[in-house]
C-alpha cells in the first residue's frame, strides 16, 4: 500500500495556531497578482479562501514568481507553503488571520484561459450588478456553464442545505419507523392520467416512465410494510399518514443550517422563515371565506388557482405571520379519483395540501383502500378501468387504511430560502427548453 | 331648561332635483347598528371564523384567559395554542391554559369561533380577526373589550359604559403597569367604589370587575388589599370565572 507523500490541509483549517508550520495544500487559483518581485494569489476551497505570497528569495526565483502569476484562473494547484500570522486582518478572504508563503507551487489541472463566466459576476447580487455597472451573469448561461457555477459560494451554500435536508427527511422518517423502498421507475400505463408522460422505447414495445412512485407505496402497504417512504428523482413521497409535525420538524431542524441560509441571503436577500409550533391547519372552507372576504369570487368547490393560492398564503401570513401551513379537506370535485372522500360530508374529502411561503409543496390525501369504492370513483371519473386494472387489484386481498403524500425537495429549499425560481435549487435542471448539461 | 324654539323656515318635504348620474352613497348615521357590533362578525359564514390572539409569554394575558373561557361556555369555541418561532420555548402550563383539546377539534367546521392564541416576541397583545374589515386590536385592555362584547352588551347609560372603560383602563395602566404609588392609589379607589356598591360599576358584574380582578391577582397586591376590595374579592371567585387565571399564577 503507497503513504501519499503530503498530508493536503484545508483552507478552512488555516487559522493561527497552525503559524510557521510547512504545509501543503490542494486548492483552486481564485485570483493571482503581480507585482514587481511578488505574486499575490487567492487559493479557494468551496466557500473558503486563503492569500498566498510568492516572492523572489532562497525558495523562489523572478522565474518562479512569473510562473505563479500567469496561473490561469480556477486551475487547481499544489503549494507547500509556510503559515504566517497576519498583523492586520486580511478583510476580502475568509481566512483572515494568516498568510501562506509559499515555497513550491504545481500546477495539477490547468484550466483554459478563457472562461465563459466569472465566480466573482455569478455571485454578485442583481441590485448591486445594476448600480456599480458591474456584470452579474444571467440563469441561462450559469445553467449552461454548471460546472463553474456550482463553485460560487452561494451554490455550494444552496445544495449542501438541500444534502441536509434530504438526510434530515431520512433521518425523520426512519426514526418514526419508516421503511425506505426502491419503486420502478419504468411503467406500463400512466399512472395519473395520459397528458404529460414521458414514452420510451421499452423491447419490442414502449413504456412510460413513472410520474409519481405513488402505486407502489400504496402496494407495498398492502403488502404489510406499514410505513414506507422513497426518495426519488424530482420528488420525495412518504405513504402511511404523514403528519404535519414530520414536515415541521424539518422546517424547525433547517435552523442549524444559519451559515448556509446567511450565505444564500448576501446574493439573494429574503425574509426570515416563520412558523408556529405546532403547525397550523385551516380547513378549505375557511381558506374560501378568506378569498371572498379579499374580493375573489369562487365556488365553494372550486380549485385554488395558483394566484388564489398566493394570495391566501399572504392573508394567512398577515393574520397568523407563518410562512408554513397546512390546509386540509379539499373538495372531492378536485382531487384524484384515488382521494378517500370525508366521512361526515360527501362534498370533501380527506387530502391536503402544505404551503411555504403561499406556494404548494405537498399535496397529500388518504387513498382510497376499498377495491369496489375505488373502482366507483375511476367511473365517476371516466377512467378507462384496464388500464389501471392492477392498481385496483392490490387492494382486492385486504388493505389497511393508509394515506400520504409527496415533497417537492427543490421546491421546499427555494421556498425556505425565499429564492424565487426552482433552477437556482435543481443541480442540472430539465425544462421543455433544456436537455444539458 | 325650556329654550326658545324656531319654527321651521321652509317645510321639511321640499323636492330637490339631484342628479342621477352620480354615485349615491348610504345615510351612514341611519346604519346605527350594524357596522360596529362584534356580534355580525359571527355570523354564519359555513366556515370557522378565528380570532388570533399574539401575547408575550413573559407577560400572560390573564383577562383574555378568563374571557375565553366565558366564550366557551356561550359559543361552541375551538381553541388551539402555537409557538411562534419568534419564541424559543415556553413553560407547559402557557401551553396548556386555554384547556384541554376539544375532541371534535379535526372538524373546525364544527365550530363557531375559532381562539388561536400564539405565544410571539410581541411588545403588546395584539388581536387579529378579519383581517379586511379590522385592523389589528393592540393592547389587552383594548382585546378586552371586543371580547367582552361578544358576550354581552356595555350598559346602555354612557356615563355607565365610560365608568366601566376607565375602571379598565386604571386597570392595566395604573394597576399593571404602574408604579408601587399608583397601585396603592388605584387600591383606595377601588376600597372607596366598593363601598358603596357591591360590583365597581352598577349592579351587575362587568368587564371592570374581570379586568380589575385580573390586574390585582397579577400585581401581587391580594394581600395588602383593603377591607372591601377583599370582600370584592371573594365576590369574584365565588362567580367561578377565573379558575384559569388563578391556575396560571401557580
Amino acid at each position: 500500500m503507497c503513504v501519499p507523500d503530503r498530508a493536503l490541509v484545508r483552507v478552512q483549517d488555516l487559522t493561527p495556531e497552525k503559524a510557521d508550520q510547512l504545509i501543503w495544500l490542494r486548492a483552486r487559483i481564485h485570483t493571482s497578482r503581480a507585482k514587481g518581485k511578488q505574486c499575490f494569489l487567492v487559493l479557494r476551497q468551496q466557500q473558503f479562501n486563503v492569500q498566498a505570497l510568492v516572492a523572489v528569495g532562497d525558495c523562489a526565483s523572478k522565474q518562479m514568481v512569473k510562473f505563479a502569476a500567469n496561473i490561469t484562473k480556477e486551475s487547481i494547484v499544489d503549494v507547500e507553503a509556510l503559515v504566517r500570522k497576519v498583523e492586520q486582518k486580511i478583510e476580502s478572504c475568509s481566512q483572515q488571520d494568516v498568510e501562506l508563503h509559499i515555497e513550491r507551487i504545481f500546477v495539477i489541472s490547468q484550466a483554459e484561459p478563457r472562461l465563459p463566466l466569472q465566480l466573482d459576476d455569478a455571485v454578485r447580487p442583481d441590485g448591486e450588478g445594476e448600480e456599480e455597472g458591474r456584470a452579474t451573469v444571467n440563469q441561462d448561461t450559469k445553467l449552461d456553464n454548471r460546472v463553474i457555477d456550482l463553485r460560487t459560494t452561494t451554490s455550494q451554500a444552496i445544495f449542501r442545505l438541500q444534502s441536509g435536508v434530504c438526510q434530515l427527511f431520512r433521518d425523520t422518517l426512519t426514526k418514526k419507523g419508516f421503511v425506505e423502498i426502491q419503486t420502478p421507475k419504468i411503467i406500463s400505463a400512466a399512472s395519473e392520467g395520459g397528458a404529460n408522460v414521458f414514452t420510451v422505447s421499452y423491447f419490442k414495445t414502449s413504456a412510460y416512465l413513472a410520474q409519481s412512485p405513488q402505486l407502489y407505496k400504496q402496494m407495498c402497504i398492502c403488502a404489510d410494510f406499514d410505513k414506507v417512504f422513497c426518495v426519488g428523482p424530482g420528488k420525495k413521497s412518504s405513504h402511511h399518514v404523514l403528519p404535519p409535525c414530520a414536515a415541521f420538524t424539518l422546517v424547525r431542524s433547517l435552523r442549524c443550517f444559519q451559515t448556509e441560509i446567511q450565505t444564500v441571503n448576501k446574493q439573494f436577500p429574503s425574509e426570515p422563515f416563520k412558523f408556529l409550533e405546532p403547525t397550523l391547519r385551516l380547513e378549505y372552507t375557511e381558506a374560501v371565506a378568506m378569498l371572498r372576504e379579499a374580493g375573489v369570487e369562487m365556488g365553494d368547490e372550486d380549485d385554488l388557482s395558483t394566484p388564489n393560492e398566493k394570495l391566501l398564503g399572504r392573508l394567512v401570513k398577515e393574520k397568523y405571520d407563518t410562512d408554513f401551513y397546512v390546509l386540509d379537506k379539499y373538495p372531492l370535485a378536485v382531487r384524484p379519483f384515488y382521494t378517500m372522500p370525508d366521512p361526515n360530508n360527501p362534498k370533501y374529502s380527506n387530502s391536503y395540501d402544505m404551503f411555504m411561503r403561499g406556494e404548494e409543496i405537498l399535496s397529500g390525501a388518504q387513498r382510497i383502500h376499498n377495491a369496489q369504492l375505488l373502482t366507483e370513483r375511476a367511473i365517476h371519473h371516466q377512467i378507462d378501468l384496464e388500464k389501471i386494472k392492477a392498481y385496483i387489484d392490490s387492494f382486492r386481498y385486504g388493505a389497511p387504511p393508509h394515506g400520504g403524500g409527496g415533497i417537492g425537495l427543490e421546491r421546499v429549499c427555494m421556498l425556505y430560502l425565499g429564492l424565487h425560481n426552482v433552477r437556482q435549487t435543481s443541480m442540472f435542471p430539465r425544462d421543455p427548453k433544456r436537455l444539458t448539461p | 331648561m325650556s329654550m326658545y324654539q324656531v319654527k321651521p323656515i321652509c317645510g321639511g318635504d321640499i323636492k330637490i332635483d339631484l342628479p342621477t348620474c352620480m354615485y349615491k352613497l348610504a345615510n351612514i348615521h341611519a346604519q346605527q347598528g350594524t357596522g360596529c357590533n362584534p356580534e355580525h362578525a359571527l355570523q354564519d359564514h359555513g366556515a370557522l371564523r378565528d380570532i388570533v390572539v399574539n401575547a408575550n409569554p413573559a407577560h400572560p394575558p390573564l383577562t383574555l384567559l378568563v374571557l375565553h373561557s366565558l366564550l366557551s361556555q356561550r359559543y361552541r369555541v375551538l381553541s388551539t395554542v402555537h409557538v411562534h418561532s419568534s419564541v424559543a420555548g415556553v413553560p407547559p402550563q402557557l401551553l396548556s391554559c386555554l384547556g384541554p383539546r376539544h375532541a371534535d377539534s379535526y372538524a373546525r367546521q364544527m365550530f363557531q369561533l375559532g381562539f388561536t392564541l400564539i405565544w410571539k416576541d410581541v411588545p403588546k397583545v395584539e388581536m387579529k380577526f378579519s383581517i379586511q374589515n379590522m385592523c389589528p386590536i393592540k393592547g389587552e385592555a383594548n382585546v378586552a373589550r371586543f371580547l367582552f362584547k361578544l358576550l354581552a352588551p356595555y350598559p346602555s347609560d354612557p356615563a355607565l359604559a365610560t365608568l366601566v372603560d376607565s375602571w379598565v383602563d386604571t386597570a392595566f395602566f395604573q394597576l399593571l403597569d404602574g408604579s408601587a404609588k399608583e397601585r396603592a392609589a388605584v387600591l383606595r379607589a377601588l376600597n372607596s367604589a366598593l363601598g358603596r356598591n357591591p360590583w365597581l360599576a352598577g349592579p351587575d358584574v362587568s368587564l371592570a370587575d374581570i379586568t380589575c380582578y385580573c390586574c390585582v391577582l397579577q400585581s401581587g397586591s391580594v394581600s395588602s388589599a383593603p377591607a372591601n376590595v377583599q370582600r370584592w374579592l371573594k365576590s369574584c371567585e365565588n362567580l367561578g370565572y377565573f379558575g384559569p387565571a388563578k391556575l396560571l399564577l401557580q
